[in-house]
């Protein structure tokens, strides 16, 4: 209990500190100044908002003999126009850069990508004008006669898609989808036929200017924000667009903008220290070195959710998004720690953090965009932050399947981290890789089972790694995708479970014999097939029908296991015999074994 | 030390290129769903309910359709996965004069409705310019058409990525890492105290100021002409690269002058890069407000659309930089 009393002190001194500090480095001058920024930030978005971004301006060149036509066209401003007589235009058609001419009514084009795109961005635009002209008459009746509703029903979804259909998995997978099935029956009744008939003439905006014919630029500008109504549940045929939900992904930018600024602080308060040798006094006195970095981290922390927190008021959202955020904020914080502990100067930090949250933002982005298209997006909790934002549902297993990993990791992190928190890894002007090496050296040091654990340990990154690699091979063809994919995911597992034996052998931690290579291969992969295993049970249930999910370790029991100690052993073996510079070369020599292992598994699926 | 500034920020790179062209992939084939044919897209099949005049267009237009006599028949077959969309079929016809409002039922959160809406957006669309014809001559409505001889089936939007978002982006992601590298490099003298040994040698201050912002300069051109030959593998041409090399150096000299700036006033690396990246954000959101901006002027020169006329733009952008660049020796001498 009093240990407990003077740790918690000790870390809320660090905390104070810490704040007072930061208190101090940010003046009454830099605040004005950037409020002052900031100022000026909101006058050009709104200037963005009146005007529009100009994206693709003047970008095609266009020549027309009729001047009536010319000003219809330059409605919109991608186009410049020009207006000639024929012959002249015709010339200038064949001689000059003109992506277009248009005779008359005519229109002609040249077979190049460009022109070809010119001719499909006209067409929008004189349809878009055609729109404007008819909002100018009140009749909605017979200006625009068609309406689609969509309605989105909730289905039980299979993750199999056709061409994955002879995985060796698929009858049982098939066994759930039919009993699932009898369960949705009750949901028929609940979808009815909603909304036939809901009143498509309550719809005042359109039509509100009477007589004039012709429409102004504004209003043509406008259309697109007039007819698609309410967030397309409602809208004729040519205003149906795919359900990105780009909005809502733009909307949760916002979320996690402040958090890079706060990781932003918290990595440059850390190197400070370091490069002001400030940190020095603090290892020195009785707080540990845990204390101290909780103690560091506890201001930022606070900071970042309180600063969620006021945008979910101000935005409106659901207060859950705050518990959805938690996990990010967390994972780009413990990043941006490691990457102060381990670069040697600024310029390697902006570059360590840049590759960092690079990763993580395309992990939590990418998936996010597909969030209302594919259940492949939860793995992301940006998609979870979407669906609140859109008021839908977000369902406990949800949360546990996407912020999991995100716990997990940035926890891993900061224990890693901490392990060299201390003078000689702060202080010293080691590379990365050694830095490392350190800390898994104090994790090997420290723990119980040293291997076995530390492959366990490692999962949840390995883990993290492969599931964006999942994202990024959704857009693939299937079959080069899912071979890809196995190759990098073995390597990744390979190196998770033979960085400890390197660490092991390199360090001089233990005689380098074969005995002992073969005892460290055998331990490693055994922990990490018990890890992947309890892994499994947890998180990946509902990915397990997938051909990724297969790979993945879902199918039987005694392969895996002993896949994993025969590739792993072969990494060992390899540092052993060939030495300890060949380590990569051993690594790949392991993941070759273990990705035809697997790539036999699905041959059924690549083949065809 | 340079070199391996310049190998990180190549890796950087990559990595960003890894994630960009799956967004165009992904991207185009929202839009272009033609484009997801090699594939292996998922079919959807889809349920119409009833008859009607707009039967006919989805017939014609290639859905893979079934037809049922009921609403609950189909509902029935979409739990069991055996169709991915059902229309409603409504009993208004074109011409008459009531709204013609038609029921979809789509899976959430479902790659297959997606394609299953794409399937049936082109006879839908087909179907409502022959209702809309119908009915708007009655107003005395005179669309503007136009006339092709065979039009190409090829979207604009693909191009419009690439040129206008894409591309700008590239060129100018190295400007906004040099400016940043600036500020790292000149606090961390200040912060190391090393700057006093540095000026114990015969450099003065200005002069060690210009290697430095030289050096941030130079790479970015090198590293855009790294990004454009990495597109133009990809089968992407782009125009007048030398102009736009051009143009993300001048680009470059006004970002990193001002990164500049701020380190040399603020000495401290928190408060610079925190300030530095509200200017960058402010200056990303000012260049899309004109035309003849920065990206837009890339977007243009890489599409072929202007040549060397841009180098009047050219020649502002420079004096603003040159104007920069006294006003930074000038903070440098005090």
């Amino acid at each position: 209990m009093s240990i407990i009393n003077i740790m918690m002190r000790g870390l809320f001194t660090i905390s104070k500190w810490e704040l007072r500090r930061t208190r101090s480095t940010i003046s009454l001058k830099i605040r004005f100044i950037s409020i002052f920024i900031l100022i000026m930030i909101g006058t050009a978005s709104f200037f963005a908002v009146q005007s529009g971004l100009h994206i693709n301006d003047n970008i095609y060149k266009v020549v027309v003999t009729d001047d009536k036509l010319a000003n219809v066209i330059r409605s919109d401003s991608k186009f410049e126009v020009s207006v000639l007589e024929e012959e002249r235009a015709k010339y200038l058609f064949e001689h000059d850069n003109f992506d277009l001419l248009i005779i008359g009514k005519r229109i002609y084009y040249q077979n190049t990508e460009k022109s070809i795109s010119a001719f499909d961005s006209l067409d929008k635009t004189v349809k878009r004008y055609n729109e404007a002209s008819l909002m100018t008459f009140n009749d909605l009746n017979n200006t625009f006669p068609v309406w689609v509703s969509i309605e989105n029903v909730a289905r039980e979804q299979s993750f199999i898609s056709p061409s994955v259909n002879k995985l060796p998995e698929v009858e049982q997978s098939l066994n759930e989808i039919s009993s699932s099935g009898s369960q949705s029956d009750q949901a028929i009744a609940a979808v009815g036929t909603p909304g036939i008939g809901a009143s498509v003439t309550a719809n005042p905006e359109i039509g509100k200017s009477d007589s004039s014919q012709l429409p102004s630029i504004k209003e043509i500008a406008g259309v697109q924000q007039f007819l698609p109504i309410s967030e397309q549940t409602l809208a004729t045929p040519s205003h149906i667009s795919p359900p990105v939900p780009f909005k809502s992904v733009v909307l949760s930018f916002l979320f996690i903008f402040p958090i890079y600024f706060i990781a932003q602080f918290f990595s440059s308060s850390i190197m400070e220290e370091r490069i002001k040798r400030k940190g020095e006094l603090l290892l020195v006195s009785p707080v540990s070195s845990f204390q101290i970095v909780l103690g560091k981290l506890l201001p930022y922390l606070l900071g970042s959710i309180a600063l969620v927190a006021m945008m979910t008021l101000r935005l409106g959202g659901s207060p859950w998004i705050i518990l959805v955020i938690l996990p990010i904020s967390l994972m780009y914080l413990s990043t941006s720690f490691l990457g102060a502990i381990i670069a040697r100067s600024y310029k390697e930090l902006s570059f360590v953090l840049i590759f960092l949250s690079v990763f993580l933002s395309g992990y939590i982005f990418f998936p996010a965009m597909f969030s209302n298209v594919h259940a492949i997006s939860i793995i992301s909790p940006m998609t979870l932050v979407v669906r609140l934002l859109e008021n839908e549902t977000v369902s406990i297993s949800d949360y546990m399947f996407s912020t999991i990993p995100f716990y997990l990791v940035s926890i891993l992190i900061f224990i890693f981290g901490i392990f060299i928190y201390r003078e000689e890894d702060l202080f010293t002007q080691k590379p990365i890789s050694g830095k490392l090496l350190d800390s898994i050296q104090e994790f090997i040091k420290r723990a119980y089972v040293p291997l076995f654990s530390l492959s366990i340990v490692l999962i949840p990154i390995a883990f993290s790694i492969q599931m964006m690699l999942i994202v990024l091979m959704f857009n693939f063809p299937i079959r080069i995708g899912i071979v890809f994919f196995i190759i990098v995911a073995a390597f990744i597992e390979e190196l998770v479970k033979s960085v400890g034996i390197y660490t092991v052998f390199s360090r001089k931690m233990s005689d380098v014999t074969t005995g002992n290579a073969l005892k460290f291969g055998i331990l490693s992969g055994l922990g990490f097939f018990t890890g992947e295993k309890v892994l499994l049970l947890v998180v990946i249930a509902s990915i397990s029908g997938s051909a990724f999910g297969s790979v993945m370790g879902a199918g039987l029991l005694v392969f895996p296991l002993l896949l994993h100690i025969t590739s792993t052993t072969v990494a060992s073996l390899g540092i052993r015999y060939s030495g300890c510079r060949y380590y990569f070369a051993s690594v790949i020599l392991a993941s070759v074994v273990h990705a035809a292992y697997n790539l036999y598994l699905v041959r059924v699926v690549i083949l065809g | 030390m340079f070199e391996k500034t310049l190998v990180l920020a190549i890796i950087v790179q990559l990595f960003i290129a890894s994630f960009s062209s799956l967004l165009v992939i992904g991207l185009a084939s929202f839009f272009d769903p033609s484009a997801l044919d090699g594939y292996n897209s998922p079919r959807s099949n889809v349920g119409i309910v009833g008859t009607g005049e707009l039967k006919q267009f989805i017939v014609k237009g290639h859905v893979s359709a079934l037809n049922y006599n009921n609403l609950s028949s189909a509902v029935t077959d979409f739990y069991r996965n055996k169709i991915d969309a059902i229309i409603v079929i409504p009993k208004e016809v074109a011409n008459g004069s009531e709204i013609i409002q038609i029921m979809t039922y789509l899976p959430k959160s479902d790659i297959k409705g997606t394609f299953a809406m794409l399937q049936l957006k082109k006879p839908l669309e087909k179907y409502e310019a022959y209702a809309q014809d119908l009915r708007s001559s009655k107003l005395g409505f005179e669309p503007i058409r136009l006339i092709v001889d065979k039009s190409p089936k090829k979207t604009s939007t693909y191009f419009e990525f690439i040129y206008g978002i894409l591309i700008p982006l590239l060129v100018f992601t190295p400007v906004f890492i040099s400016g940043g590298m600036i500020i790292d490099m000149i606090t961390e003298e200040y912060e190391r105290k090393t700057l006093d040994l540095l000026l114990v040698s015969p450099l003065s201050f200005s002069e060690i100021l210009d290697g430095k912002i030289i050096t941030a300069i130079i790479i970015v051109p090198a590293q855009a002409f790294l990004w454009l030959l990495l597109v133009t593998i990809n089968r992407v041409v782009v125009h007048n690269i030398g102009l736009l090399l051009l143009l993300c150096g001048i680009v470059a000299a006004i970002v990193v002058i001002l990164g500049a700036m701020i380190a040399v006033w603020f000495r401290k690396r928190m408060v610079s890069q925190y300030l530095y990246s509200l200017v960058l954000i402010m200056l990303f959101l000012v260049g899309y407000l004109f035309a003849n901006s920065p990206f837009n002027l890339a977007t243009r020169l890489s599409a072929g659309s202007i040549g060397a006329e841009a180098l009047v733009y050219f020649g502002v952008y420079a004096a603003l930089a040159f104007g920069l660049y006294v006003g930074v020796k000038k903070m440098g001498t005090r």
